[in-house]
């Protein structure tokens, strides 16, 4: 047995010496700063971290196709070169920290977008934060994330944002007083969806009828919609994903239940319609992102991307087109890859135009923007009046 | 030159290699009586919610919190063990994961605590923590001409590699001990060993209750490297992951589950260039591997044909040697 042991002790070092010896060749030192200032043009590389293989790898792909349709036509424009060196994380935090490292220290990348999940966000902004990387997320909503550090931004509207609008047209609509929240509470997305819909809630001064939760995955809601049916609320406020949320409506619909449902971002998407049919009307959300808005911008964008990828973009598509432009503008003002250079411009980013609307960055680094309330009607999302 | 050598990347993904090779050694003991487990998840998250919650809250320093996370670990797996002793196989393994579920629900429902499934963020890192205390001895990162976030990557990897060697140390020493032997005579069979005087209950319980707090100490460690964790770390997909280290690089010598530990985690890493294929490949292997190799690719078999090769060589040796003092004296 002793010699297994020395055995193995020497299959740790050989592996730990491979390994070392291994980034010696790879690790370019970033002393050198490329400005290419001949064309006017700066070459950056920025790096991306999406969730590519696994059960989110849907969201992974929307996110970097909007990656790469605005990198295309940054690249027709000719200011300013990115070079996209995209990482799969598998929607793992372990998996998301590594493949962070190896963008700040192998390819020594300017700047960071992604990772796709707030759990991986945390795991990876406060080391990019510590190593000067500006690093953006494009679809993480939680609270808290752009407080970790000042090189930490996103541009995906918070729940603490899009739910208050949310709630507050639709109190206005109905003329509102008595609620029912329902929530699944094994989930960081609609957990703190429902944090903030409490706060709403307090804030407006509405009276909380029952308060019911539910799990990931749950097929049977009748035990809680029949506790919100008793109580006879105005409104429901569920924060829950589309899949779940979709579900629930279906069967609140069928027991009787036909006050408006108002949702978070993560019950906006087009599969409640599929999923829910004529039981999803009424339904109101607050988006970032509307594909059906009249806007020129949004119609390019639009046709582009299905002309590209055969599908309608979502909001995770197009909030990551946005944010390659945001920070194309923010290169090009900042004219150099320097990181803190970049860093600087992003922050100074205010009322820049894409195609989510009118967005800004405050002090910390999160986006001040006015999203659009939804709400389906007649199977199919429209502007909330 | 040092600055150049250092890759933090690598690092990091040799820091989770150790706390997965810590983790393979956790299955194995559990492993070595013939218990099956699926709960080391669920004492892997009591270890690092222990050791997040009174570093964060009661401002202990991380070694204490690391070490009481162990012990939490350890003698929930006493309380775990001890009732669920008569349980065997496939049996024994739903109870576990039971535990381990009921664990995860605790810490999404104990938000006071736990703060739910949001999770807790701003743990204290171990390099980063280290690196500060440093500082304030008047020693920095420059001084050996290397960046800060190369001091702490060193520090964590240095770290982690001494704990795991005197890990496994100390459980190939055990294997060899008394206590190895009744383990593996309760894995043999039960009832002989029982005869033989063996007791078994004290046995089957140390042996969880030594796998609960490596796991317990491993998920401690964890906490305290990435800086945060969710309830959803722990799940049951976790638990399946650190038996697959004792399953793929096999479970009947320590060296199966340390192998498998650092094969199954360097594998995605190593497979990056491939991207979206990486995964399929990864499950190309462990098909593979099932079908040829059931019994895991490191086993008895194949540790004593090695030590049979050795021998034969050295045999091998000291022949020639003999035959040319023949040759010489004649």
């Amino acid at each position: 047995m002793g010699n297994v042991f020395k055995g193995l002790l020497a299959v740790i070092a050989v592996f730990t010496l491979a390994l070392m010896s291994a980034c010696g060749g790879n690790s370019e030192t970033s002393g050198e700063q490329s400005d290419g200032s001949g064309d006017g043009t700066v070459d950056v590389k920025v790096g991306v971290i999406s969730w590519l293989t696994g059960a989110g790898a849907g969201y992974g792909e929307a996110i970097t196709n909007g990656f790469e349709l605005a990198n295309t036509e940054i690249k027709e424009e000719g200011k300013v070169n990115i070079e996209l060196i995209t990482e799969d994380s598998a929607g793992k935090q372990e998996q998301a920290l590594s493949s962070a490292q190896k963008l700040m220290n192998s390819e020594n990348v300017s700047m960071i977008l992604g990772p796709t999940l707030s759990t991986e966000m945390k795991v990876v902004a406060p080391e990019a934060d510590l190593n000067g990387v500006p690093i953006m997320g494009t679809s993480t909503t939680a609270s808290g994330i752009p407080q970790i550090g000042d090189y930490v931004f996103r541009n995906s509207i918070p729940e603490s944002l899009a739910i208050p609008a949310a709630v507050s047209s639709a109190v206005e609509k109905y003329d509102a007083k008595k609620v029912a929240i329902l929530y699944g509470n094994d989930d960081v997305f609609t957990k703190s969806g429902y944090d903030t819909m409490k706060k709403v809630a307090e804030e407006q001064g509405l009276e909380v009828l029952t308060t019911e939760t539910f799990q990931k995955g749950q097929a049977d809601y009748n035990a809680q919609l029949t506790k919100i049916k008793d109580t006879k609320p105005d409104l429901i406020l569920c924060s829950a994903l589309y899949n779940e949320g979709a579900v629930i409506m279906d069967q609140a619909r069928k027991m009787g239940i036909d006050v408006p449902f108002v949702g978070g971002n993560g019950f906006n998407s087009p599969e409640v319609i599929k999923i829910a049919g004529d039981a999803a009307n009424g339904l109101i959300v607050a988006t970032p992102w509307f594909g059906g808005s009249e806007d020129e911008k949004v119609q390019t964008f639009v046709d582009k991307y299905k002309e590209e990828y055969g599908n309608e973009p979502d909001q995770f598509a197009a909030q990551a087109y946005d944010a390659l432009y945001i920070l194309a503008d923010a290169i090009e003002r900042a004219g150099s890859d320097d990181r803190d250079a970049i860093r600087d411009a992003l922050a100074e980013t205010e009322g820049f135009e894409g195609v989510l609307g009118e967005m800004s960055f405050d002090e910390e680094g999160d986006i001040v923007m006015e999203p659009t309330v939804l709400t389906i009607k007649d199977g199919k999302f429209q502007p909330f009046e | 030159m040092l600055a150049e050598l250092i890759n933090p990347y690598y690092l990091q993904v040799l820091s989770f290699i150790l706390i997965n090779i810590i983790l393979g050694i956790s299955i194995y003991i559990t492993l070595s009586t013939g218990q099956l487990s699926l709960g080391h998840a669920g004492f892997m998250g009591i270890g690092a919610y222990t050791s997040a919650i009174v570093t964060i809250n009661y401002d202990l320093p991380l070694i204490v919190g690391i070490l009481l996370g162990a012990i939490v670990a350890g003698l929930t797996g006493i309380l775990i063990g001890l009732p669920t002793l008569r349980l065997q196989g496939v049996y024994l393994a739903i109870a576990t994961l039971g535990f381990g579920e009921v664990v995860r629900v605790l810490f999404i429902n104990w938000e006071g605590m736990t703060q739910g499934a949001v999770g807790i963020s701003s743990i204290p890192h171990i390099g980063r923590e280290l690196v500060t205390g440093l500082r304030d001895t008047g020693f920095t990162a420059d001084m050996i001409g290397i960046r800060s976030n190369q001091l702490i990557s060193v520090l964590v990897f240095l770290i982690l590699l001494v704990v795991t060697i005197l890990l496994i140390s100390f459980f190939v020493r055990q294997h060899r001990s008394r206590v190895g032997r009744a383990f593996a005579a309760i894995k043999m069979d039960e009832s002989a060993a029982e005869a033989m005087g063996i007791n078994i209950t004290y046995y089957k319980v140390l042996a969880f209750a030594q796998g609960a707090l490596v796991a317990g100490f491993a998920g401690a460690l964890y906490a305290h490297i990435t800086a945060y964790i969710s309830p959803s770390d722990f799940s049951y997909h976790r638990a399946v992951e650190i038996l697959i280290f004792a399953v793929f690089g096999g479970s009947e010598v320590i060296a199966g589950p340390i192998f498998g530990a650092i094969f199954l985690t360097s594998m995605p890493e190593l497979l990056r260039d491939v991207s979206e294929y990486r995964y399929m490949i990864y499950g190309v292997i462990l098909v593979a591997m099932m079908a040829f190799r059931p019994q895991g690719l490191i086993d008895y078999n194949m540790i004593h044909k090695l030590k049979r090769l050795r021998k034969k060589k050295d045999q091998k040796t000291i022949d020639e040697k003999e035959s040319k003092r023949h040759d010489i004296g004649s």
